[in-house]
């Protein structure tokens, strides 16, 4: 609350109450007081009047700032209205209630629109699951019958396959607490039900895959971590020079197994590099025709932090190395004893 | 013995297909058309593995694997387009085998079926391979000739068993390539000439010349 504004606001009673004591002190000499009593009666008034607006002054000040100190702590800013009590004054009551009413509009409309929501994503989902099957069908039909157009297909097919589970998931990702389970897994099953899911790009593209052999376990969620795989080798080819490389392995560290992917792409120039998990963020690489999106790698950040695995990224213009670490925290290798 | 494999899955496209992959990979194959009857056709059939879908008319496969386990042990892969938590562990904890998600790689399909019917029945695989005097012995990954062996690696191995198993026909290097992958080894087209070249060098050392032949802009054949 502005002293500033408040005085201002009180500039009428002031006045008024100048005027009344100069109104006092002209019929009190009209009757004949002497001057000094006179002058004492008005400064015991201008005392008193002083010292009642100054009181009132600082518990309106003290009200409001405990309000506003509220309000700031508050995380859902309009649900203010809730610790407010009913104001004693009746013109701030009216406030009151103004704040109320429109906090209740704010819930509604907020319950709806989570509703709205709630209800699109079950519809995606529901589509999505639809929509597998005739995929399968196709996939089937063409592998049933493999000539050079049928491959082709094949190719597309996979094309579409990913673009529907990265919807899945971005669908989900808000909710990853709802859908997994950790359990012990093979790291290097993964790699190659990931490289599988990708073979018409890889292949298409002339990608020489070396997935060394190695035999960690890990604890994760598979389906997670395969489609995080996936981004990653997407982007291996897209980003690729001639005769693309890419190299899957793992390497022990002292808390953690490091799954790095390797590739002998075009790079990660240094100023992109801080931001390339940024959600939309295409960075020079994007922007010169690769048509990205910005989400693949969004998508992998926000899956590596609630699964609580660690990514991190190095790139020069000879390739990028992707480190995914898997904690082997204490109670994990307790457990295994 | 042929294997019978029992597919409960109502898109007639995937059903159609699926079981066209199976006969053509050497399975009997029986398709239930009609949903509200399984598990008799199940007793009738008696199949040495079922995929099951989980998403039936009327029913709906977590029904029918928990009917067919009550006497039955028969090996149950679930293959469904749901693939959450919970689908995975109601079909785990139902007595399912296996889970495999639409859209599904063949080759995984293909494998895991091989690899439930070998846990389970025992079938063993032929472990090796013989065409003109010439011995491919999988397990060792060797190659014998006239008492003379020599050592062959992984991807060398997997060619030669790919050759082997369609000998008298020609290969094309693409479907070589697509056996490779269905592997785990990723080799493209240049890395199978350098294979094969290897292969050749190396038969020519026990004394095999022009064994595998090249068939120009068709493939190889041995």
């Amino acid at each position: 609350m502005s002293g500033r504004t408040y005085w201002k606001n009180q500039l009428p009673v002031v006045i008024f109450q100048l005027l009344c004591m100069l109104m006092l002190s002209v019929f009190l000499l009209a009757v004949g007081n002497s001057t000094d009593s006179i002058l004492l009666i008005d400064l015991v008034w201008v005392f008193l009047c002083a010292a009642a607006m100054i009181c009132r002054y600082r518990r309106r000040k003290q009200e409001m700032d405990r309000l506003l100190k509220m309000q700031e702590q508050l995380e859902e800013k309009y649900l203010i209205p809730e610790l407010m009590t009913l104001p004693e004054r009746s013109d701030d009551q009216v406030y009151y209630y103004l704040l109320k009413d429109a906090e209740k509009g704010m819930l509604e409309q907020i319950e709806a629109g989570r509703r709205e929501r709630a209800e699109y994503k079950e519809y995606i989902e529901q589509w999505i699951h639809e929509v597998k099957t005739p995929i399968t069908a196709m996939k089937l039909l063409c592998e049933n019958n493999l000539y050079p157009f049928t491959r082709e297909l094949l190719a597309e097919l996979e094309k579409v396959t990913r673009f529907t589970e990265q919807a899945l998931y971005y669908a989900r990702s808000e909710q990853v607490w709802k859908d997994y389970s950790i359990r012990e897994i093979s790291l290097s099953a993964v790699v190659h039900s990931s490289v599988a899911d990708n073979r018409y790009l890889l292949m298409h593209n002339k990608a020489a895959v070396e997935v060394a052999d190695f035999g960690d376990m890990v604890f994760s969620d598979e389906k997670w971590v395969r489609f995080i795989l996936n981004q990653l080798i997407v982007n291996a080819v897209k980003y690729s020079k001639e005769n693309p490389v890419i190299r899957i392995y793992t390497k022990r560290g002292e808390e953690a197994v490091h799954l790095r992917i390797e590739d002998n792409g075009i790079g990660i120039p240094a100023q992109d590099l801080p931001r390339i998990f940024d959600k939309g963020f295409t960075g020079e690489n994007g922007r010169s025709g690769q048509n990205a999106t910005g989400i693949g790698l969004y998508l992998c950040k926000r899956l590596c932090d609630k699964l609580d695995i660690g990514l991190s990224v190095t790139s020069d213009a000879n390739g990028t190395v992707i480190d995914l670490s898997f904690r082997m925290n204490d109670f994990i290798r307790q457990v295994q004893g | 013995m042929t294997n019978r494999i029992m597919i409960i899955e109502d898109d007639p496209m995937i059903q159609t297909e699926l079981k066209n992959l199976l006969v053509g990979n050497g399975y009997e194959v029986f398709a239930a058309s009609d949903f509200t009857d399984t598990v008799t056709d199940v007793k009738k059939y008696r199949p040495h593995l079922i995929i099951l879908d989980i998403k039936l008319p009327g029913t709906s496969g977590y029904a029918i694997c928990s009917e067919i386990r009550t006497f039955s042990d028969v090996p149950i892969i679930f293959v469904t387009s749901c693939d959450t938590d919970m689908d995975e562990l109601n079909s785990i904890m139902l007595g399912g085998d296996a889970f495999i998600t639409k859209p599904y790689n063949t080759a995984i399909l293909l494998a895991r079926i091989a690899s439930l019917l070998k846990r389970v029945y025992g079938v063993r695989q032929t472990a090796e391979y013989e065409w003109q005097g010439v011995t491919l012995h999988l397990e060792s990954g060797t190659v014998t000739y006239n008492g003379l062996q020599v050592e062959l690696t992984k991807n060398e191995l997997k060619i030669l068993a790919y050759l082997f198993k369609n000998a008298g026909k020609i290969c094309s290097r693409t479907d070589i390539v697509d056996e490779l992958w269905d592997n785990q080894l990723y080799v493209d087209d240049n890395a199978l000439s350098v294979n094969i070249n290897r292969i050749r060098d190396k038969l020519a050392t026990v004394g095999l010349h022009d064994f595998i032949k090249t068939k120009h802009r068709q493939g190889y054949m041995l």
